[in-house]
């Protein structure tokens, strides 16, 4: 941050003035950019962040038109007795662990072979190509999908039962009504739809490598193994570590996929803290949102220890 | 990769390994090409199968079978009937409007303040920079969307803006504005700080040096902020979902996520048709930038 600060042209004139002079002048020709980003940002992402907070203090309910008791954290202890909650930290836990790797190594393996192509054009249309999934409004790639792994028009099937004749339609697998193999189909939808754009990160990282580094190498006669182990993972290490971070906290607060692909079905392995919350709040009962904002919270702080520990983890080792 | 195959024969001396390694390289290309084409395949035949539903008889479209025994004739008649008669096929002509209404407010807004702030936090003595910049990131790692859910109803319903579409805006750019900031922050520290000091010995304002001198060198980001906006708002459905109780009011991509039923008056090459008309204009829309995206993504638009 500091460096971006270059000395003031008219210094001189300026170090007359008292420091809180300048700090004021500072705040007064900087913040007019500013007030935009702090409106919407202040308005609706502090302010529902802190109000969901108080909410999960409160007995309030939706449709009971009474005002809300502050109780203090009784809302947190239900949560934590519920097995639901639980499960549903184990689910979204699930889901993640299968997600993540694919969600690296398959766009960084696609980015490795995009950056060796040497016609650009072509490059260029690889690249438009995998970018595609990601110009697709989420609930559509969802609908696309329902339909792939759909038992009777769905393609996968068709292909499975009627061409390769490895099933017939009763034993063919039911990639979103099995429990364990549902964490793979969605996991598999996911890849798809984020390839193209995790491509173009690590095809950032990989054009920060010097050229002449892999000539070198090259040289020295070090085939491509080598020097993928000994030169281009090291360099693509600090994307891998920030995209392991940032997709860990995105996997376990997936909610609208499995709100389309699989509704509100408590035995689903979609089921996870986040459909437990919406759950809570916009569907059952008097719509306990005291107790969702709770059962929110408690998700996030989940996921923020976690964050934490990666964070820790993955600095030491650099 | 000629220079290097030169100096590897000079240092070895061995032309029969040279010959060795020409055509190990070779192979090297075609498996390089043949896993990349699977991998296109593998992101355009779904849609593929798309395109072609919607294209089929309403008796084709719901067999088993790939190709159809007969496309729907007129070829187009799927798209017409959509487009010809949107009463029949549910609130399509609302949904649309409140799509494209809330869609332009959050990339206009959006993007406006994304551009100002960047600006603020690399070009300018702007007090606080670091509590700001890491406010930002911070939220980037929590998970606003689930768990304020609650909090960004009762401020919607305190504003009066449950079922009013347009509102909408509001939590859309709230919920992209840290990762578009950082977009232009990265983009922004491409512009070297002389650049924006000269300006100012010249005697231009801070606005007039964004204007002038600045925006045409970060135009390629910006790109990439709207694009990230427009698939965001085009593409959003909990909240959508949530703070919009009467269906009309919802967007377009909540109608065609929850009108999938494959019966009536939407049968499955009917909703295909449906689909391909939802996905076009962000598809479009990428089409047209993606030259100036690329560019954008490259300037530094990923650092952030």
């Amino acid at each position: 941050m500091a460096q971006a600060l270059s000395p003031e042209p008219h210094s001189s004139a300026r170090q007359s003035r008292p420091g809180w002079w300048r700090t004021a002048r500072d705040f007064i020709t900087s913040y007019p950019y500013l007030i935009p980003v702090l409106f919407f940002f202040v308005g609706w992402q502090l302010l529902p962040i802190v109000q969901s907070l108080r909410l999960s203090f409160t007995d309030d309910r939706f449709l009971d038109n009474q005002a809300p008791n502050w109780i203090g954290l009784d809302n947190y202890r239900t949560a934590i007795q519920q097995g639901l909650f639980w499960q549903g930290i184990k689910r979204a836990l699930i889901f993640t662990a299968i997600f993540i790797p694919g969600m690296i190594f398959i766009p960084m393996i696609a980015a490795i072979l995009v950056d060796r192509v040497t016609n650009n054009k072509v490059a260029t249309v690889y690249r438009i190509i995998l970018l595609i999934p990601s110009m697709i409004p989420a609930p559509l790639i969802f609908v696309l999908w329902v339909w792939m792994y759909d038992n009777y028009i769905g393609p996968i099937n068709y292909f499975l039962v009627d061409r390769l004749g490895w099933f017939d339609l009763a034993n063919a697998p039911l990639w979103l009504e099995n429990n364990i193999l549902i964490y793979f189909s969605i996991a598999f939808m996911e890849w798809w739809w984020g390839l193209g754009y995790h491509t173009m990160f690590f095809l950032a990282g990989l054009a920060s490598i010097p050229r002449d580094l892999p000539d070198a190498a090259r040289v020295d006669g070090a085939g491509e193994w080598r020097m993928f182990w000994g030169i281009t993972i090291w360099r693509l290490l600090p994307i891998i570590l920030v995209l392991t971070v940032v997709r860990f906290g995105s996997a376990m607060a997936v909610i609208t996929e499995y709100i389309i692909m699989q509704g509100f079905d408590r035995n689903s392995s979609t089921y996870t803290w986040t459909m437990y919350m919406y759950d809570e709040a916009f569907r059952t009962g008097q719509q306990f949102r005291g107790y969702a904002a709770a059962i929110g919270w408690l998700g996030a702080l989940f996921m923020l220890v976690v964050v934490a520990f990666l964070f820790y983890i993955f600095r030491s080792r650099d | 990769m000629i220079a290097s195959h030169v100096t590897t024969q000079m240092t070895t001396g061995k032309p029969a390994e040279t010959h060795h390694r020409k055509r190990r390289i070779k192979w090297g290309t075609v498996a390089r090409h043949a896993v990349l084409i699977l991998l296109c395949l593998w992101v355009l035949l779904p849609l593929a199968w798309v395109v072609l539903l919607s294209f089929k008889s309403k008796y084709d479209g719901a067999r088993r079978y790939i190709w159809p025994e007969n496309f729907i004739d007129p070829i187009f008649a799927n798209y017409q009937y959509i487009l010809s008669q949107p009463r029949a096929v549910g609130p399509v002509g609302a949904v649309t409007t409140n799509s494209i209404t809330v869609t332009l407010l959050t990339v206009f807004f959006g993007t406006i303040a994304a551009v100002l702030g960047g600006y603020a936090l690399v070009h300018l003595r702007t007090p606080g920079k670091v509590i700001l910049t890491s406010f930002l990131v911070a939220s980037m790692f929590f998970p606003t969307q689930v768990t304020a859910l609650t909090g960004i109803f009762q401020i919607q319903q305190r504003l009066g803006f449950i079922n009013t579409t347009w509102a909408l805006m509001f939590p859309y750019v709230a919920l992209q504005i840290a990762i578009c900031v950082f977009i232009m922050r990265g983009v922004f520290q491409t512009v070297p700080q002389d650049l924006v000091d000269s300006a100012k010995v010249d005697g231009a304002s801070s606005l007039r040096t964004l204007a002038g001198i600045i925006f045409p060198l970060v135009k390629n980001g910006i790109v990439v902020v709207v694009i990230v906006l427009f698939v965001f708002a085009w593409g959003e459905y909990l909240l959508a979902l949530t703070l919009m109780n009467d269906a009309s009011k919802r967007t377009l991509a909540v109608f065609v996520a929850n009108s999938t039923g494959g019966v009536g008056a939407l049968d499955w090459p009917r909703t295909a048709a449906l689909y391909i008309l939802a996905i076009l204009p962000a598809l479009v829309t990428f089409a047209i930038a993606q030259r100036w995206y690329m560019k954008g993504l490259q300037e530094g638009a990923l650092k952030g």
